[in-house]
């Protein structure tokens, strides 16, 4: 399974990616993005399984990207990671049509709360 | 008069008076978002003491901006050497011997982010978070609430802060000119 993380912070990315190996998802190919544009960029290119992005970066938001993605027909799983954890921006990711929104700060066992049922 | 309705002023105060950041959020609660984001991302055992200490002279500061019912900044302000010391456990086995300047800034203001993130959630209406800043942080005005906080003994201090008629902060390019990380 391919997972592309996106976030405009290069050390949030590295704790996502490391907290995915915590939570037991180690044997993933994980793609970097490091904005929303990057992130819908390498849906295309790189065709993840599974597509874990923050909300608020700089060029295009996660928000943004979910969108256009949508638009153009792709239906790959989508998760925020994002510090905005109110129960408005759920309902705003849900409508978007993301799986689920982990707020930071998250554990592993957040992680696998959220995960479990989407990575095989 | 039958009828008459007296004008105690209430409904000025609540159209036309700014929210005030101390009506809205506790130090209490500053501090349990804080040590909620140490336990996760630092680590278990890293414990935010609600004491006061000293700023070093070499602080640095990251923040986040609010705009909402309430506008302002959830400022993060610590010394540089504590900043490195962040940015080393955020990143864990990827720290490399010489941390990047870049890499202090992006640590420091991911955490900004995350308290910044959590301090919106528990505030009244609809709110937009802007994206982490790192430099000099402007002075806080009369409405801002600061929490003094010790980490490993080491003085950091969250303040929100509302923007209004606040001085304007240096931008981090500024900051990087004069006091590279």
């Amino acid at each position: 399974m391919k997972i592309l993380v996106a976030d405009d912070s290069r050390v949030m990315r590295q704790i996502v990616i490391r907290t995915l190996r915590q939570a037991g998802y180690d044997d993933h190919d994980i793609v970097e993005a490091e904005d929303g544009a990057d992130a819908l960029a390498k849906v295309s290119s790189e065709k993840p399984d599974l597509v874990l992005s923050d909300w608020n970066m700089p060029n295009m938001s996660g928000m943004e990207c979910l969108q256009a993605m949508r638009a153009s027909g792709s239906a790959v799983p989508f998760g925020f990671v994002t510090s905005e954890g109110s129960p408005e921006m759920r309902e705003k990711a849900a409508s978007a049509g993301a799986l689920f929104l982990i707020a930071k700060p998250f554990t592993e066992d957040t992680f696998k709360e959220h995960l479990d049922g989407v990575i095989a | 008069m039958t009828g008459s309705v007296t004008d105690t002023g209430d409904r000025r105060r609540t159209s036309d008076a700014p929210l005030l950041i101390t009506e809205l959020i506790d130090e209490e609660t500053v501090q349990s978002i804080a040590q909620e984001a140490w336990s996760a991302l630092i680590g278990d055992d890293e414990f935010l003491v609600p004491l006061p200490g000293g700023l070093p002279d070499d602080a640095v500061s990251s923040w986040v901006e609010i705009v909402g019912a309430w506008s302002g900044s959830v400022v993060l302000t610590c010394g540089r050497s504590t900043a490195e010391q962040l940015a080393r456990c955020l990143l864990a086995e990827h720290a490399p011997p010489v941390l990047d300047a870049e890499d202090v800034q992006d640590a420091l203001g991911e955490l900004a982010n995350v308290v910044g993130g959590n301090v919106k959630a528990v505030l009244p209406g609809h709110s937009v978070l802007g994206l982490p800043e790192v430099g000099s942080a402007p002075e806080p005005g009369p409405d801002a609430l600061r929490v003094d906080l010790l980490w490993r003994g080491q003085s950091l201090t969250i303040t929100a802060q509302g923007s209004a008629g606040a001085p304007t902060a240096r931008t981090n390019n500024q900051y990087e000119n004069e006091v590279p990380l």
